[in-house]
């Protein structure tokens, strides 16, 4: 018994004295490629490499986004969920959002990872990257003008700062037009269901909130809580105009409000007695191009008269615009 | 003849992972390694072999030996064969501390670990002073101290995680479900793998200088008393030293269930019920156990990783009932 | 064997030449016991005080109906508690003064066992006697091996060895723990009401084994029991408890007078001299 102890003592201490060489922060990288710093959204200090060939993502906006820069052939990876565009579904994976396999990443030996701290992505994930060495930048985008930050730093540390600028200033001016045609009037009071039941709704600092606003839009409820949990009462008390659904819930939107008009407590509220009930694309959570889709298309529902002439069930873009496939509405992206 | 095994599943596990590397290559890693010559090897590998994989497999020989000695230690203690190390509240307060960190100091390198077991540690008093009775531990009393305990922390857990606001938050599903991929507090690992261990060996050796008297209160506890056992002092190391094995392994995984409940009854089959024998058994049947699970974790559905307590929980439930149905005999 | 003259008195004098002068093996001096149920109520006398002594090789039986104190006296005799007043002496040393190891090595206290939790072997349970005179961790020496064989053998269960606990008949399991006892070596041995699951071969037959072992051991036996003739039959020396109050010390013959036994046990008996000088006890028929 005794013996055999030691003999599992000798056989462990030599790892354990290769285990104590590894405690170098940083490791040399194999190739000799100048690295800049940089601070990465949530303060960190990051090594990028000056060229970077080699990016995997690890949230599915993120993927959109260098989809939409043109920088597709530098994606090396990405999670099980990238599904924007479908392009993406096709390239290697290496996980979930949550909790990606850190060798998979590794192995696709990265210039450079990309990961959405605070929403998509964990914190420790990043950690745990940046203690290999690897080099990680996460963003933080928590508004829809932090996004148009992101895509900036995303597309200059991928060497397409243009593009990048381009991509922005398209964008910026189609929001801009939106504020233009939306500028006098009040917003307009929405109940967005995140979830039906129990029944749960955004809070004010979510990333949803803020997408509201720029379709002229804000939530009944105010809270601190992300996903404040809410009584169906309280939904009457608070009487929204307008109720929000996302993406996949159910398939045309006349057997939805049916369905809806059916359900007790539904039925009671004016908004649904109205038929003021929306869908619109998921992409209203993701910090990415198609998210300007879905803000106009959410103004186009709640704001029908600011937009005379046009038909707010057929989002037509110029395919020069954005060069990712969206706009569909129930497409269901797990985010 | 058990260190053995450990041996094959610690090569199996150094093995298997996403990255394609081959058994010579690992050799090679370890070697040169410990020889020293770390420029000589790529430096993936190295990320690999000692970034990755080795510091988890000790993680997981901790965590495992840990659950199975404390499980052992508690099933004497509360006189119950259903007994597993989580049973007193101790993960749950753990997981409480866990998540009050997370909400006020979130991403302060092993904060988490800290407040994990200092809540484990303020359990561990509560429940002790509830457990007791006539001025020493009471199994019966002990065992409905802790059963109110966890339910009162688990309760408060909930509540935190419904009105807490967090995308921290999200990683507490995680550490709820067990994750050996905790990165270590201290950026030089063997430090912090060496304080661990050095924790578990006080804990542990502290309930081995008691098996021989554990022996003699399953027995009965009036007999003990007869043979000269000094019964009070006993219960009271036994419950130290499981809770603070119990603390060190949630503070640093999360809670892994089925483990420490299940280990010590397999080694109680295979090699009888003396406790002598059956806590350097358990801990290496433990550590057997949580390697192996981690390893099918990451490799079963890679590159998903799938938490180490699934997998556990997905054998252990077999496990158990096959146990149950040889009881009935 | 012991003539104590009287009763309630603690001087027993011994002009028999043959009879060493030691001191009493075991002494029991004005002991009394109360325990209260809680802080604040009022103590309850669960003994009065008792005294007698014992020798080696004797058997004394401590004799009474339920609830008269007799477990307590025996729990004092053990040293498990310590008197309220009076002293118990074992081998001249204040039993309940003795540190936990040395009074497991004088004294065994034979109960009815507790469930198993885990499944365990006659062998393994026997060895378990021999703790009190083990270092912490080391495995048993030779020596307590063969102290333990010694007692399975003493006991006549030696086939029994490789037999699982939980397996074991009534009369079996007596004898594994009578086993176990006698393999902690003490000069003491105490049993509680040891004859209560055995039919009657297994009464006479545990008895006759005291009664072995006494003699051939010179163990001083205190027996805890109700059974009035298997007392009168075997020992040497019977104390009569009732509620709580020890009413007689002495012989069976001195000690087994029909008015006292019919008001301590409250039946209508009828107490006959056999041959042997010892009495026996039986129920009076009624007409």
């Amino acid at each position: 018994m005794f013996i055999s102890a030691v003999a599992a003592i000798g056989a462990v201490l030599p790892m354990a004295a290769t285990l104590s060489a590894s405690t170098a922060r940083v490791h040399k990288a194999s190739q000799i490629v100048t690295v800049k710093q940089v601070t990465d959204e949530t303060g960190r200090a990051v090594l990028v490499p000056f060229k970077v060939n080699r990016i995997v993502s690890l949230a599915p906006n993120i993927t959109e986004t260098i989809y939409a820069l043109g920088l597709e052939s530098k994606l090396a990876g990405d999670t099980d969920y990238c599904d924007t565009p479908a392009a993406a579904k096709l390239k290697p994976h290496v996980g979930s959002m949550l909790n990606p396999s850190l060798e998979a990443i590794v192995a696709l030996h990265p210039d450079l990872v990309l990961a959405a701290a605070n929403s998509a992505n964990r914190r420790e994930t990043v950690d745990a990257l940046a203690r290999l060495g690897v080099a990680v930048y996460a963003t933080d985008s928590r508004t829809v003008r932090g996004m148009f930050e992101s895509i900036t730093h995303i597309s200059s540390l991928a060497g397409a700062a243009q593009q990048g600028t381009a991509l922005v200033a398209r964008l910026q001016a189609r929001i801009d037009a939106l504020q233009t045609r939306l500028a006098e009037r009040p917003l307009v009071h929405v109940l967005f269901v995140v979830w039906e039941d129990p029944l749960i709704t955004i809070g004010q600092n979510t990333f949803i909130a803020d997408a509201l606003r720029w379709s002229g839009a804000e939530s009944v409820v105010i809270a601190k809580q992300d996903w404040p949990q809410l009584a169906l009462e309280e939904v009457v008390r608070l009487e929204p105009e307008y109720i929000v659904f996302t993406g996949s819930h159910s398939g045309s939107s006349a057997a939805q409000m049916s369905d809806l008009r059916s359900r007790p407590m539904w039925k009671g509220l004016r908004a649904v007695e109205l038929g003021h009930v929306v869908n619109i694309s998921e992409e209203i959570d993701r910090p990415a191009p198609g998210l300007i889709d879905a803000i106009e298309e959410l103004a186009h529902k709640l704001h029908p008269d600011a937009f005379p002439g046009e038909n707010t069930s057929a989002m037509n873009h110029a395919p020069a615009d954005i060069r990712i496939d969206v706009g569909e509405e129930g497409k269901s992206c797990a985010h | 003849m058990l260190f053995a095994l450990l041996f094959v599943v610690v090569v199996i596990s150094l093995r298997m992972g996403t990255y394609p590397i081959s058994v010579s290559e690992i050799v090679m890693t370890l070697f040169r390694g410990a020889f020293g010559h770390r420029d000589e090897i790529p430096s993936e590998f190295w990320l690999v072999v000692f970034g990755l994989r080795l510091p988890r497999i000790a993680l997981g020989i901790l965590v495992g030996a840990a659950l199975s000695v404390a499980g052992a230690g508690f099933q004497a203690l509360l006189r119950n064969p259903l007994a597993d190390p989580y049973v007193l509240g101790v993960s749950s307060g753990a997981a409480l501390g866990a998540i009050l960190s997370l909400t006020f100091a979130p991403h302060v390198p092993g904060v988490i670990q800290l407040a994990a077991f200092i809540g484990a540690a303020a359990t561990i008093a509560s429940v002790y002073f509830l457990g007791r009775r006539g001025g020493q531990l009471d199994s019966a009393t002990l065992l409905l101290a802790g059963i109110v305990a966890a339910s009162f922390l688990s309760a408060m857990i909930m509540f935190l995680m419904t009105t807490l606001s967090g995308h921290e938050l999200r990683g507490m599903a995680f550490w709820l479900m067990g994750d050996l991929s905790t990165p270590p507090p201290t950026p030089n690992v063997l430090e912090w793998l060496l304080f661990l261990f050095g924790v578990f060996a006080v804990a542990a050796g502290m309930i081995y200088a008691t098996t021989s008297d554990l022996n003699l209160i399953l027995t009965g506890e009036e007999e003990a008393r007869h043979l000269g056992v000094n019964v009070r002092r006993v219960k009271l190391v036994v419950y130290i030293s499981a809770s603070v094995l119990t603390g060190l392994a949630v503070s640093v995984s999360g809670s892994i269930g089925y483990v420490g409940l299940l280990v010590p009854h397999v080694m109680r089959m295979i090699f009888g019920t003396d406790y002598r024998l059956l806590i350097p058994t358990s801990a290496i049947g433990g550590a057997i156990a949580i390697v192996l699970a981690d390893t099918l974790a990451r490799t079963v559905v890679a590159p998903t990783e799938l938490p180490v307590g699934a997998m556990t929980a997905l054998a252990g439930a077999p496990v158990f009932i096959y146990l149950m149905r040889r009881r009935v005999r | 064997m012991s003539a104590g003259a009287g009763n309630n008195s603690s001087m027993v004098s011994q002009p028999i030449p043959f009879r060493e002068a030691a001191p009493p093996r075991l002494k029991a001096e004005q002991v009394s016991y109360a325990y209260s149920a809680t802080d604040r109520s009022a103590p309850k006398f669960t003994l009065g005080p008792t005294t007698f002594e014992a020798q080696h090789r004797e058997i004394v039986a401590i004799l009474g109906p339920n609830a008269s104190g007799k477990s307590t006296l025996l729990r004092l005799l053990a040293g498990l508690i310590k008197p309220l007043s009076g002293r118990v002496e074992v081998d001249g040393v204040e039993a309940s003064e003795l540190d936990l190891r040395m009074r497991a090595q004088r004294i065994a206290l034979v109960q009815q066992e507790s469930e198993l939790l885990f499944p365990l072997r006659v062998w393994e349970y026997v060895l378990q006697g021999r703790y009190p005179y083990g270092k912490r961790l080391r495995f048993e020496s030779d020596e307590d091996c063969l102290l333990a064989a010694n007692a399975l053998a003493q006991v006549g269960a030696d086939e029994l060895r490789d037999r699982w606990m939980d397996q074991l008949s009534g009369g079996e399991k007596q004898r594994v723990i009578l086993a176990r006892a006698l393999s902690q070596q003490p000069s003491l041995l105490l049993l509680d009401e040891p004859t209560q699951h055995l039919d009657i071969g297994g009464k006479v037959e545990l008895l006759r084994r005291l009664r072995r072992l006494a003699d051939e051991n010179r163990y001083t036996v205190v027996v805890v029991t109700h059974e009035l003739n298997l007392a009168a039959e075997f020992s040497d020396r019977i104390v009569l408890l009732h509620k709580g109050k020890c009413l007689r010390v002495g012989s069976p013959a001195e000690v087994y007078e029909r008015e006292v036994l019919e008001e301590v046990f409250e039946a209508p008996l009828e107490v006959e001299t056999r041959p042997s000088g010892r009495p026996r006890v039986i129920v009076r028929s009624s007409h």
